[in-house]
C-alpha cells in the first residue's frame, strides 16, 4: 500500500499529519523539556504569548503549560496505544477461542462478554481505578477492561466464517492440533478487521484517560491533559486558557487518530477493490 | 404508570419550590422583624447531622442553627463568649466542679421544656462517650448533678481547668433532648438526621442531592429572633458553580470558601456582591505536614529540619492561598490571643541548608541526584491541600528527596493515614479550636489508638512532650497553664514531630442584601438568629 493512496482523501491526510505531530511531540518531549514538567518554572498564572521562555504561559503553581502539553502527549499516546494493544490482544484470543471451540465454551465466553458490554465502560474503569488506586498501569488495565469486548465480537464473527474454509479443513485432515489451527491458521486471517477497530479504541482510550484524570483518578505523578483541564477549572473565569489549551490538544489528537485510522481502512479497502 | 405520575409531580413540586426559593426574597416582608429567606450554598451532605456526636464544621454549618451549645464564641464578650443555653458558669477552686446556670423559658422544637436533665444527659451519654472532641476534653467527667431544673453541676474526677471548659463551650457542648434520645441507641436515632434542638430554626426537610430546609422556630427564647423565616442550603458540590449561582442570585451566600480563592478578585468587583474574610477567627485551619516517624530517615531530626527548610512558606501563602493565609510559625496559630508565642525555633526557606542537613544526616545524593524516596499523601478535602501536595513534591525534589504522590478519596485517605499508617509524609488540615487541649495536643501526643483522625498516627513519642501535655491538662491557674503551652510550642518547633506550614480562615461571599454576616468568630457555624435579608 503506497503512501499516496493513504493521502488520497484530505481527511486521511489531515489525520496522518496530526497523528505525526502528536507522535513527534511525545517523542521529543524529554529532549525539548528535560525538566520534570510538574516543576515550577516561573511566575504563576502567566498568560500565553507574554514570555517566550514560557510561550503558552503557566498554571496556578507556575508550571510550564507547553512542557505539560508535550509530556501530556506522551501519557495520552502511551495509554491509548497500550490500552488498544491490550484490548485487541485479549479480544482476539477470547474471540478466536469462542468462535473456534463453539458449544459450551462459546456460550460461556460470549455471555461474559455480554455482561461486560451491558455495564457502561467508563463506570467500569472508574470503579477499577478507585478500588485499586490510580497509577498508569491500572489506568491502562481499567480502559482495556471496558474495551476488549468489541474486538472479541468481531474476532468471533470472523472466526465463525473462517473455520468452515477449505484450508482449515485440510489442516484438520493433516492432523494439526486444534489449538495450533486456531492460532496459526484462523487467527491471523481474522485479525485485519479487528485491527481496523484499533483507531476507535485508541481514540476512546485517550478520552477515557483524560476523563479519569479530570476526576482526579489519573496518575498524580505524571502530567495528563485531563489533569491539566481539571486544574484549570478552578480558574476558568480568570484564566480560561489553562483548560482551553489542553482541551484543544485533546480534541485534535482524538480527531487525528480517528481520521488516520479511517484513512488506513479506506486505503486497504481500495486496494482490495482494485485487486 | 402511577409511580411515574407521583415522581413527576414530586419533581415539578421540587423545581417549583427551588424557583420560588430564588424569587421570594424580592417579594418582601414588612413586619417588625426583617424576615426573608436566605439561600446558601452547601458543598456536602453530612451523613450524621447531630453536632453533639460529630463536632465538625460540615455538620455545624447546618445543624448549629437547630441545636445550640451552652455558649457561643464572641468578638467582645467576656472570655470571648456569649451565653446561649447557659447564662453563667463558675468553677470551684479545686477544679473538680463547674456550675452552669441555665436559661429560663427555653423549649425544644417539639414543645417540651428544656431543663438541666437534658444537659446532664448530653454530657454523660453523648459528649463524653461518643463525640470526637468531647472524648478528650470530658474524659474525667464523672457526674452531672442537677439540683434544680436550671442548674447543672459538672463533677470531674481529676482537676480540670475552667479555662479549657470555657474554650470548649462553643464547639463541644451542643445540647440534645433527653426525651428523644434516652433509652434508645443514640448513634442510630433518627433525630441524628432530622435534629431536634432549641435553636432559632427548626429542621424542616432534607432532599438528598438538592437542599436542606430550616424553618423559623416561633417560640425561640431570643427576643425578636430569629429574623429570617427560612434558610435553604442548596447542595452545590461543584465549587465553580457557587460563584455562578451567587451572580445569578440563585443563592445569597457561600461560606467556607465555596467560591474558589482564584475567583475572589473577579467576583469582588461584581456589583452587589461582597467578599468577607472575617467570621472564621475561632476556626483556624492549619496546613500541616504529617510525618511517619517509623521511617528511619524521617526519625532523624536533621531530615525533618531539612524538609522544613525546603518549604517556601511565603510561596505557599502567595501562590496556593493567593494571600488568604499566613505562614505558620508553630503548632498554635498566630491569631490565638491566649496561647500563641512567636518565641520558637523557625525554619526559613533555605535549599542550601536543607541539602547540607541531609548530607550531614548521612543521606548523600546518589548518581541520579536523589537521596531517598517517600510516599506523599495529600488530604483530598481542599483544593489547597492537594495543590500543596503538588508543590511539596517539587520542593522536596529540589533537595533530592523523591516524593511520589498517592491520591485517595476522603475515606481511603483517612484509612491509609490514620488507621493503616501507610504513608511517609501526609498533608493534613487540622483545626485549632481556641485551646490546645481540644484538638491540637493530640497531633503530637503518644498512645492514641489507631483510627483517630487528625491525631498523632506517625508513631512519634516524646516523653517530655507527653508529660507537658498531661501537666497542662491538670493545671488550674490560667497563667500557669498558658506558660506550659508556650513551652509545649517551643518543644514542638524544636523537635518537629510535624511541620506547620500555613494557617488560614475561610472566605464568605455574600450578596449585599444579607445583613449581620460574620459578626462572631465562628459565624458560619453559629446560629444566624440575627441575620436577615434586606428587601
Amino acid at each position: 500500500m503506497s503512501l499516496s493512496r493513504l493521502f488520497r482523501t484530505p481527511e486521511a491526510a489531515a489525520g496522518l499529519v496530526i497523528l505525526g505531530l502528536l507522535v513527534a511531540m511525545a517523542v521529543a518531549a524529554p529532549w525539548l523539556f528535560p525538566r520534570d514538567p510538574l516543576a515550577i518554572a516561573g511566575q504563576p498564572l502567566l498568560p500565553p504569548f507574554q514570555d517566550w521562555a514560557l510561550p503558552l504561559g503557566t498554571d496556578r503553581l507556575g508550571r510550564d503549560v507547553v512542557a505539560g502539553l508535550f509530556h501530556g502527549a506522551r501519557t495520552s499516546l502511551a495509554v491509548g496505544l497500550a490500552a488498544a494493544a491490550a484490548s485487541i490482544l485479549v479480544g482476539s484470543i477470547v474471540g478466536t477461542v469462542a468462535g473456534f471451540a463453539g458449544g459450551l465454551v462459546d456460550e460461556v465466553l460470549m455471555r461474559i462478554t455480554d455482561a461486560f458490554q451491558t455495564v457502561p465502560g467508563f463506570l467500569l474503569s472508574l470503579a477499577l481505578v478507585s478500588v485499586v488506586g490510580p497509577s498508569l498501569s491500572v489506568v491502562v488495565a481499567a480502559i482495556a477492561l471496558s474495551a476488549w469486548t468489541g474486538p472479541t465480537r468481531i474476532a468471533r464473527a470472523e472466526v465463525l466464517s473462517i473455520r468452515e474454509r477449505d484450508y482449515v479443513a485440510s489442516a484438520r485432515v493433516i492432523g494439526m492440533h486444534p489449538v495450533e489451527i486456531a492460532f496459526r491458521e484462523v487467527l491471523p486471517n481474522a485479525l485485519p478487521p479487528v485491527l481496523a477497530l484499533s483507531s476507535v479504541i485508541v481514540a476512546a482510550a485517550i478520552l477515557t484517560e483524560a476523563a479519569l484524570s479530570f476526576l482526579g483518578l489519573g496518575d498524580p505523578n505524571r502530567v495528563t491533559w485531563g489533569g491539566m483541564i481539571a486544574e484549570g477549572r478552578a480558574v476558568l473565569r480568570s484564566a480560561p486558557y489553562l483548560s482551553v489549551i489542553p482541551g484543544i490538544a485533546l480534541v485534535l489528537s482524538v480527531l487525528g487518530v480517528y481520521l488516520a485510522g479511517e484513512g488506513v481502512v479506506e486505503g486497504t479497502a481500495a486496494r482490495e477493490g482494485q485487486a | 404508570m402511577a409511580g411515574f405520575e407521583i415522581s413527576r409531580r414530586k419533581v415539578l413540586a421540587g423545581s417549583a419550590f427551588l424557583l420560588a426559593s430564588t424569587a421570594l426574597p424580592s417579594i418582601g416582608w414588612s413586619q417588625a422583624r426583617k424576615g426573608g429567606r436566605l439561600v446558601v450554598a452547601a458543598d456536602s451532605e453530612p451523613r450524621n447531622l447531630n453536632p453533639a456526636i460529630v463536632a465538625s464544621n460540615g455538620v455545624f454549618f447546618v445543624s448549629s442553627k437547630v441545636v445550640e451549645p451552652l455558649a457561643e464564641a464572641s468578638f467582645d464578650g467576656e472570655d470571648g463568649l456569649e451565653p446561649r443555653l447557659a447564662t453563667s458558669w463558675e468553677g470551684s477552686a479545686d477544679g473538680l466542679s463547674v456550675t452552669f446556670k441555665l436559661r429560663e423559658g427555653v423549649t425544644w422544637h417539639d414543645g417540651q421544656p428544656f431543663s438541666s436533665a437534658d444537659v446532664a444527659f448530653s454530657a454523660l451519654n453523648v459528649w463524653k462517650p461518643l463525640q470526637n472532641l468531647g472524648r478528650v476534653v470530658f474524659k474525667n467527667l464523672e457526674a452531672v448533678e442537677t439540683p434544680d431544673a436550671k442548674t447543672a453541676v459538672f463533677k470531674f474526677s481529676k482537676p480540670t481547668p475552667l479555662q479549657l471548659i470555657k474554650n470548649a463551650l462553643p464547639a463541644l457542648t451542643s445540647v440534645v433532648p433527653k426525651h428523644v434520645y434516652d433509652g434508645k441507641d443514640i448513634a442510630e436515632n433518627p433525630a441524628n438526621n432530622a435534629p431536634i434542638g432549641t435553636g432559632p430554626f427548626k429542621f424542616a426537610e432534607h432532599k438528598a442531592g438538592e437542599y436542606y430546609r430550616l424553618e423559623r422556630y416561633d417560640k425561640y427564647w431570643g427576643e425578636g429572633e430569629p429574623q429570617l423565616d427560612e434558610i435553604i442550603y442548596r447542595v452545590l458540590p461543584d465549587r465553580a458553580a457557587a460563584a455562578g449561582a451567587l451572580e445569578a442570585e440563585e443563592i445569597q451566600l457561600a461560606a467556607f470558601s465555596a467560591v474558589p480563592l482564584a475567583d475572589l478578585e473577579r467576583i469582588s468587583k461584581v456589583p452587589g456582591i461582597k467578599v468577607i474574610t472575617e467570621g472564621y477567627e475561632a476556626l483556624t485551619y492549619q496546613l500541616v505536614v504529617e510525618i511517619n516517624h517509623r521511617r528511619k530517615e524521617l526519625a532523624d531530626l536533621k531530615v525533618r529540619q531539612a524538609i522544613a527548610h525546603a518549604i517556601d512558606k511565603d510561596f505557599v501563602v502567595k501562590t496556593i492561598f493567593l494571600g488568604y493565609a499566613k505562614p505558620a510559625t508553630g503548632i498554635v496559630p498566630q491569631n490565638d490571643k491566649q496561647f500563641y508565642t512567636p518565641d520558637v525555633a523557625t525554619y526559613g526557606f533555605d535549599v542550601a541548608k536543607a541539602n547540607a542537613l541531609l548530607d550531614e544526616a548521612g543521606y548523600p545524593k546518589k548518581d541520579d541526584g536523589k537521596r531517598f524516596a517517600l510516599k506523599l499523601l495529600p488530604a483530598p478535602y481542599f483544593n489547597e491541600t492537594r495543590q500543596f501536595g503538588d508543590y511539596l513534591r517539587q520542593a522536596l525534589a529540589a533537595v533530592g528527596i523523591d516524593a511520589e504522590i498517592v491520591n485517595n478519596d476522603s475515606a481511603a485517605h483517612q484509612k491509609a493515614v490514620y488507621t493503616e499508617h501507610a504513608f511517609d509524609i501526609a498533608i493534613a488540615p487540622p483545626v485549632f479550636r481556641g485551646d490546645p487541649a481540644i484538638s491540637t495536643t493530640i497531633l503530637v501526643q503518644s498512645g492514641i489508638p489507631d483510627g483517630v483522625p487528625f491525631s498523632n498516627q506517625g508513631g512519634y513519642k516524646n516523653d517530655e512532650l507527653d508529660a507537658l501535655i498531661a501537666k497542662a491538662a491538670e493545671t488550674l491557674d490560667p497563667a500557669a497553664r498558658i506558660e506550659l503551652y508556650k513551652q509545649f510550642q517551643k518543644k514542638v518547633a524544636a523537635d518537629l514531630p510535624l511541620i506547620n506550614v500555613a494557617e488560614w480562615g475561610f472566605i464568605t461571599v455574600a450578596r449585599d442584601t444579607v445583613k449581620n454576616v460574620s459578626n462572631n468568630p465562628r459565624w458560619a457555624v453559629s446560629n444566624w438568629a440575627d441575620t436577615y435579608v434586606e428587601t
